[in-house]
C-alpha cells in the first residue's frame, strides 16, 4: 500500500509539469500583457515598458518558463504583479473562504444524494424514481449562474430574507457567535447554489451504481437466502455501491472548483475562485500559474484519496505485488 | 405542444412583468444632518468597485485603491471644492519667475502615523523613488520634462525645492502626490514592501485591518494636523457589482453607491438617501484612424457627425444623466470652451457631405472595450443610427488588453478603424499627448491626428504660466480640433450617488467628490 | 417507458427549436439588433416576452439567440469528438508508449477546472463566436478520448480486427473502416451530452463577457445583458435561462434515451 500511494505520488510529477507548461504558454500567447491594464491618459507608454522589464517580461518566454520553475521548486510561487505580495501568501488569504463552501457543499451533497440515489434505484420506475431522475436532469440543465441569478433576484432583491453579496457584514458588532452566524447568513445563497448543480449528477450516478450492483449474482443469492430486503440493500448491496461513488466525488472536483469560479463571481464571495477571474482579465501571470498549479494539485491529491479510498473499500483490488 | 408551451412561457413572463409593473417616483429634497448630531463613535462604510491590490500612492494604479488611500496619505498640496490647487502639507509655495523653481515650505506640526516626525527629507525620497527606474511607479514620467527629470533637493528641514528643466504649467497638478515615510521604506525593497499591505500615512485616518477581496478598516488619527477626524472609522467594503452595491446602500449595509441610470428617479424619491449629481472630469468619443484613406477626407468625419444623433443616444443610455459633447474637455474644466462647430443632428446633410466627398458606400468597424457597457450600447446605438445614412458600421468588442494592444501599437499601420472610448482628464487642461502629433504613433494620439497649429498651441499651453492666457489657449485648441472632427465627441457623464442621510459634512457635489475632507464627515448615531 | 416519453419529449423539443433556428428570419417579428421600442417593455402582445434595456425585441433576439447557442453547440461538440475519438482511437489501437503518452496528456487536461483553463485560453483569442467554439472543442474531448480508447482496446481484440489485419489493412484503414463502426453508439451518447455541456458552457462564457459579443444575441449573452436589470426587467433574466435549460433537459433525456436504446444490456 505504502508503495502505492509513492508510486502515484511519483506520477504526480510529469504531470504537474505538464500542467505549468500549458498554463504559461497559454497565458503567455495572450495578446496584451498586465501592463496593458494600467492605461489611463496621464500614464506615459514609457512608465509601462519600464515596469514590463522589471517584471522580467521582455526575456523570452523559455528562459521566463524555466525561471518561473525554479521558482516553484524552491517553494517561491513568485510575486503577484499588482500588488507586489507573495502568490502563495494571496492564495492562501483566500483558500479558507473558497473550502469553506466547498467542504459543507459536498458533505450536503452526499448525504442527499446517497439515499437519494438508494432509493431511486430499489424502486426504479417507480413514480418517486421518475420525480427523482427529471428533477436531478433539471438540475444538471440548469446554469449555474442562472440558478444564482434567480436565488438572489428572489432572497435577496425581492423578499430581502439573506445579504445578496459577501462574506461578512464588516459593521457587525458582537462576539465570535454573532460573527459566525453573519457568515452562515451570507453562506446560504452561494452553498445552496453549489449544492444544487453537484446534487443532481451524482444522485445520477448513486443511481447507476446501485443498479448494477443490485443486478449481480451476490445479491440474487442474498435475497433467495430470504434475508430482509432491508438488510439485503442497506447491508449488502449499498457497501459495494458506494465504490464507484468514492471515485465519482475524486473526479467532481474538478467541477466542484470550476463551479468556485463563476459562484463567487455572482455572489462576490472572497474566494481563490474570484481571484482567479480577476487575475485572468489582469493577466496577473504568476498569480494565475499560482492559482492553477495550486487547483491542479488539490484535484490531483482529491483523486489520489479517491484511489487510496477505492483500495480500501474493494477487497477485489490490491495493488503492487503482495 | 411546441406552440402550446410557447403560451405557457409567454404567460410565465407575462406574470412576471406585471409585478414588476411600473411605479410612480416622487422626488424628494436634499436632507443632510447637522454637525450638533454627529455620533463621534459613528463608522461610514463604503462600497468599492474592486479589490484593493496594493495601499501605497506611488505603485497603485487604480481608482479603488485610490480611493483607500486618500483617507490614509496626504501630499503637499491637494485640490478643493473648486478644482483649484490648495495648500496640505506645504503651507505655501512659491515659484521663480522663469517658471523653472519651485520652492514649498511645509508644515512643521505633521507626525506620521507611527509618531515619526514628517521633514523635507520625506518628500524628496518619495520624488525621487518615483523617478527610480527600478520602481513600479506608472508615475514616472509626470515628472520628466522633455526626457529630463524634475531635481528635488530639500532646501531645510521644512523646505523643498523642485528645479524643472524647463517651465510647466501643470507641475501644479502633480505636486499634489501624496508622500510615503522615509525612515520606514528608505531600506526596503518598496515594489514588495510590508508596507504596502500595512500602510502608514500622514492622513486623517490610520490603516487597521485588510480582509482581502472582503473589506479594509482605517481607524481615526487623533494628532491629524487638520484637526481631530469626525469619524471613529471607516470600513471600505469590496462589492464588485454595481447593482449590488445598490441593493446594499439601499439596506444600509454601506453608506454611498453609485446610481445607474436606471435607478435614478426611483433612488431620488427613496426615504433616508440623499442624491447628489455632479458633472465628471471625462468624455467619450468615437475616434477615427486618421492614417485609413477611409476617414482622411474632414467632410466623411463631418457628415458621420451629422448621422449621429447624441441625444438619443444620451436618452436611451443615459435617462438623460449625461449630456451631449462637443469638444475634448468637460464643462467642469475651467479651461473648458464650447465655441465649436457642434455638427447637428441632420441626416439628409450628412448624405449630401457624403455624396459631395465622393463616398457611395461606407463601411467600418467600431472597436469597443468588453465590459464597458456604456459603450458597448452606445456602439449599438451608433450602429443603428448609421444605418439611417447608408454607412454600415460593423462592431467588434473586444478584450481591455488585445484593443489597447492594436491601439497602441507602435509600428503602423495600426490595425483598427474606427474605435469607441473615453478618456477621463486631469485637472491640469494640458492634452498634448492626446493631439500632439509627436505622440504618434507611440503616445496616445493613436489616431494620428496632426494639425500643425494646433502642435504650436499645445505646447504655448503648457509652457504659459497664467490661468487666463491659458483658458484662451485651449479654446483655440478646442475648436480646431472639433472642426476637424478627428473625434465625433458623443457625451459628458455626469456621477449620481447615493449618501445615506446619516452622513454629513459633505463637500459641494463636484468632480473632486463628496467626502473631499473626510475629516470633518460624520455620521449620526 | 417513462425513460421513452422522456426522450420523445426532448427530441421534439430539440426539433422545435431547429426549426426556429432555421427560420429565424420568418419567425421573428422584428431585427434582433434593431431598437424598436422604449426600453425594458414587460411583456406585451407587441412584444411577447418584452424588450431589453436598449429597447430591442427580446422574443426575436431569443429566436436568433436559437441559432447562435445551438450552432455553437453543434460545432463545438463536433470538435471534441472528433479530437477525441482520434486520440482514443490511437491509443487504444496502438497502445504501449503511444497510449501512455496519450492518456498522460489527458490527465493533464483534466487536473484544471475546465472553465479556468477556458478562460484563460478565451483571454488568449479574441472573444468571437467561432473562438468560443474551438475553446470549447479543444478542452472538452477527454472524456471521450477515454471512452473511445476503451472501446478499441476491446475491440481490437476481436477475431475480425486479427483478419482485416492479417489479409493487410493498412492501420488507418482498420482504425476508421474496421473499428470505427462498432464503436459508434457510446461516441453518439457522447455527443449528445456533450452538446448539452457545450451549450451550458458557451452561456456561461458569455455571462463572463467571454463568449459570443454583442450584438450576436445568444442565450448567454443575453442573460449577461439581463444581470444589471434583475430588479427593473426580471423577464429579461428568465427568458433566455428558461430557454438554455429546457434545450439542455432535452438533450439530456434524448442522450439518456439513446444510451439505454444502444446499450446491449439494457435494452429489453
Amino acid at each position: 500500500m505504502r508503495k502505492f500511494v509513492f508510486r502515484r505520488l511519483l506520477q504526480l510529477i510529469p504531470l504537474l509539469i505538464g500542467v505549468s507548461l500549458i498554463t504559461f504558454f497559454v497565458m503567455h500567447l495572450a495578446p496584451g500583457d498586465p501592463t496593458a491594464l494600467i492605461a489611463d491618459p496621464s500614464i506615459d507608454p514609457v512608465d509601462l515598458a519600464r515596469i514590463r522589464a522589471n517584471w522580467g517580461l521582455d526575456q523570452p518566454l523559455i528562459v521566463q518558463y524555466f525561471y518561473w520553475l525554479g521558482n516553484v521548486l524552491r517553494g517561491d510561487l513568485g510575486t503577484s504583479y499588482l500588488s507586489g505580495q507573495p502568490v502563495l501568501f494571496e492564495i492562501l488569504e483566500r483558500l479558507p473562504a473558497t473550502l469553506l463552501l466547498m467542504i459543507p457543499s459536498f458533505i450536503i451533497t452526499l448525504l442527499i444524494t446517497i439515499p437519494l440515489g438508494v432509493l431511486s434505484a430499489v424502486r426504479k420506475n417507480s413514480f418517486f424514481d421518475n420525480i427523482v431522475t427529471v428533477l436531478s436532469f433539471i438540475g444538471m440543465a440548469t446554469p449555474s449562474f442562472w440558478l444564482g441569478m434567480m436565488l438572489m433576484l428572489l432572497f435577496a432583491v425581492d423578499l430581502g430574507w439573506l445579504p445578496a453579496v459577501g462574506m461578512t457584514d464588516p459593521l457587525l458588532s458582537g462576539g465570535w457567535f454573532v460573527h459566525m452566524m453573519d457568515v452562515i447568513r451570507h453562506m446560504i445563497l452561494p452553498l445552496t447554489t453549489m449544492t444544487i448543480l453537484s446534487l443532481a449528477g451524482i444522485t445520477r450516478y448513486q443511481r447507476a451504481a446501485m443498479l448494477e450492483v443490485l443486478d449481480q449474482d451476490f445479491i440474487r443469492v442474498a435475497r433467495a437466502k430470504g434475508l430482509p430486503e432491508r438488510v439485503v440493500v442497506f447491508k449488502h448491496a449499498l457497501r459495494n455501491a458506494l465504490i464507484p461513488i468514492v471515485t465519482i466525488m475524486g473526479l467532481s472536483l474538478p467541477a466542484l472548483f470550476g463551479g468556485a469560479f463563476i459562484i463567487e463571481t455572482i455572489f462576490a464571495w472572497p474566494g481563490m475562485g474570484r481571484l482567479g477571474v480577476i487575475a485572468i482579465f489582469q493577466r496577473n501571470y504568476p498569480l494565475i500559474m499560482g492559482i492553477m498549479l495550486f487547483s491542479a494539485i488539490l484535484i490531483m491529491l482529491g483523486n489520489l484519496l479517491a484511489d487510496i479510498g477505492y483500495a480500501l473499500v474493494d477487497p477485489r483490488i490490491r495493488y503492487g505485488k503482495k | 405542444m411546441p406552440k402550446r408551451l410557447i403560451a405557457i412561457l409567454a404567460l410565465l413572463v407575462f406574470l412576471i412583468g406585471c409585478s414588476a409593473g411600473p411605479r410612480e417616483h416622487k422626488e424628494k429634497a436634499i436632507n443632510l444632518p447637522d454637525p450638533s448630531q454627529a455620533d463621534l463613535e459613528g463608522r461610514l462604510v463604503l462600497g468599492l468597485g474592486g479589490g484593493v491590490s496594493v495601499l501605497n500612492p506611488i505603485l497603485s494604479t487604480d481608482t479603488t485603491s485610490s480611493a483607500v488611500e486618500g483617507t490614509i496619505f496626504s501630499g503637499m498640496t491637494k485640490v478643493n471644492e473648486k478644482l483649484e490647487i490648495v495648500p496640505d502639507l506645504a503651507k505655501s509655495w512659491e515659484v521663480s519667475p522663469d517658471g523653472k523653481t519651485w520652492t514649498f515650505a511645509l508644515r512643521r506640526d505633521v507626525t506620521w502615523h507611527d509618531g515619526h516626525p514628517f521633514t523635507a527629507e520625506d518628500v524628496v525620497f518619495t520624488f525621487n523613488s518615483i523617478l527610480n527606474p527600478k520602481i513600479n511607479s506608472v508615475r514616472r514620467s509626470d515628472y520628466i520634462i522633455d526626457g529630463e527629470p524634475i531635481k528635488f533637493k530639500a532646501l531645510d528641514k521644512y523646505t523643498v525645492q523642485a528645479v524643472l528643466p524647463k517651465p510647466f504649467a501643470p507641475f501644479l497638478v502633480r505636486s499634489g502626490m501624496s508622500i510615503i515615510p522615509k525612515h520606514i521604506l528608505s531600506d526596503k525593497d518598496i515594489n514588495r514592501a510590508q508596507f504596502n499591505r500595512k500602510p502608514i500615512g500622514t492622513g486623517p485616518f490610520k490603516f487597521s485591518k485588510w480582509v482581502s477581496g472582503d473589506h479594509i478598516k482605517v481607524v481615526r488619527n487623533d494628532d491629524y494636523y487638520l484637526g481631530k477626524p469626525m469619524l471613529a472609522e471607516i470600513i471600505f467594503k469590496v462589492i464588485p457589482d454595481e447593482n449590488a452595491r445598490l441593493v446594499a446602500l439601499e439596506a444600509g449595509e454601506i453608506d454611498e453607491a453609485g446610481i445607474p441610470p436606471k435607478d435614478y428617479k426611483r433612488m431620488k424619491a427613496l426615504d433616508g438617501i440623499n442624491v447628489f449629481e455632479f458633472d465628471a472630469l471625462t468624455y467619450a468619443y468615437l475616434g477615427f484612424n486618421l492614417a485609413n484613406p477611409k476617414f482622411a477626407d474632414k467632410r466623411v468625419r463631418q457628415a458621420l457627425a451629422y448621422a449621429i444623433n447624441k441625444d438619443q443616444l444620451v436618452k436611451i443610455i443615459f435617462k438623460g444623466l449625461a449630456s451631449p459633447a462637443y469638444a475634448p474637455s468637460a464643462p467642469v474644466s475651467w479651461a473648458y470652451s464650447d465655441e465649436v462647430a457642434k455638427y447637428p443632428y441632420d441626416p439628409d446633410k450628412a448624405r449630401g457631405l457624403l455624396k459631395e466627398a465622393g463616398v457611395d458606400k461606407l463601411e467600418f468597424t467600431m472597436l469597443v472595450n468588453q465590459g464597458n457597457k456604456e459603450r458597448e450600447k452606445a456602439a449599438i446605438i451608433l450602429q443603428q443610427q448609421l444605418k439611417k445614412v447608408g454607412v454600415k458600421a460593423k462592431i467588434r468588442v473586444m478584450e481591455w488588453s488585445a484593443l489597447l494592444k492594436i491601439v497602441n501599437d507602435p509600428t503602423p499601420p495600426k490595425d483598427f478603424e474606427a474605435v469607441v472610448l473615453g478618456w477621463s482628464l486631469g485637472l491640469d487642461p494640458d492634452s498634448f499627448s492626446i493631439w500632439h502629433s509627436s505622440q504618434y504613433p507611440r503616445g496616445f494620439n493613436f489616431i494620428d491626428y496632426d494639425n500643425p497649429e494646433v502642435d504650436r498651441l499645445l505646447v504655448l499651453g503648457r509652457t504659459t504660466m497664467d490661468k487666463n492666457e491659458r483658458k484662451k489657449i485651449y479654446a483655440k485648441i478646442y475648436k480646431l480640433v472639433a472642426f476637424d472632427q478627428p473625434y465625433i465627441f458623443l457625451w459628458y457623464p455626469k456621477a449620481v450617488v447615493g449618501v445615506s442621510e446619516r452622513v454629513g459634512g459633505l463637500s459641494k457635489p463636484g468632480p473632486a467628490g463628496l467626502f473631499l475632507n473626510i475629516h470633518k464627515v460624520f455620521v449620526t448615531p | 417507458m417513462a425513460k421513452n416519453k422522456l426522450a420523445i419529449f426532448g427530441l421534439s423539443v430539440l426539433a422545435f427549436f431547429v426549426l426556429v433556428a432555421i427560420f429565424a428570419p420568418v419567425i421573428a417579428p422584428y431585427n434582433p439588433d434593431e431598437i424598436v421600442a422604449q426600453e425594458t417593455l414587460p411583456p406585451s402582445f407587441e412584444h411577447p416576452f418584452g424588450t431589453d434595456d436598449l429597447g430591442r425585441d427580446i422574443f426575436s433576439r431569443a429566436v436568433f439567440g436559437a441559432r447562435i447557442s445551438l450552432t455553437v453547440g453543434m460545432v463545438a461538440v463536433s470538435i471534441s469528438i472528433l479530437i477525441g475519438t482520434l486520440l482514443g482511437a490511437i491509443a487504444g489501437y496502438f497502445g504501449g508508449l503511444t497510449d501512455g503518452f496519450i492518456m498522460r496528456f489527458v490527465d493533464v487536461m483534466l487536473c484544471f477546472p475546465s472553465i479556468f483553463l477556458i478562460l484563460a485560453i478565451q483571454a488568449m483569442l479574441t472573444p468571437n463566436i467561432y473562438n468560443v467554439m474551438i475553446v470549447i472543442g479543444v478542452t472538452s474531448w477527454m472524456g471521450v478520448a477515454r471512452l473511445v480508447r476503451g472501446e478499441y482496446l476491446k475491440i481490437r481484440e476481436l477475431p475480425y480486427v486479427e483478419a482485416a489485419k492479417a489479409i493487410g489493412c493498412s492501420s488507418p484503414r482498420v482504425i476508421f473502416r474496421h473499428i470505427l463502426p462498432n464503436a459508434q453508439a457510446p461516441i453518439i451518447v457522447a455527443a449528445t451530452l456533450g452538446m448539452a455541456g457545450a451549450i451550458l458552457t458557451e452561456s456561461a462564457l458569455s455571462f463572463l463577457g467571454m463568449g459570443v459579443q454583442p450584438p450576436t444575441p445568444s442565450w448567454g449573452n443575453m442573460l449577461m445583458d439581463a444581470q444589471a436589470y434583475l430588479r427593473d426587467a426580471p423577464w429579461m433574466a428568465v427568458i433566455p435561462g428558461l430557454l438554455i435549460l429546457l434545450t439542455v433537459l432535452s438533450l439530456y433525456f434524448v442522450g439518456d434515451g439513446l444510451r439505454e436504446a444502444l446499450n446491449p444490456r439494457t435494452a429489453k
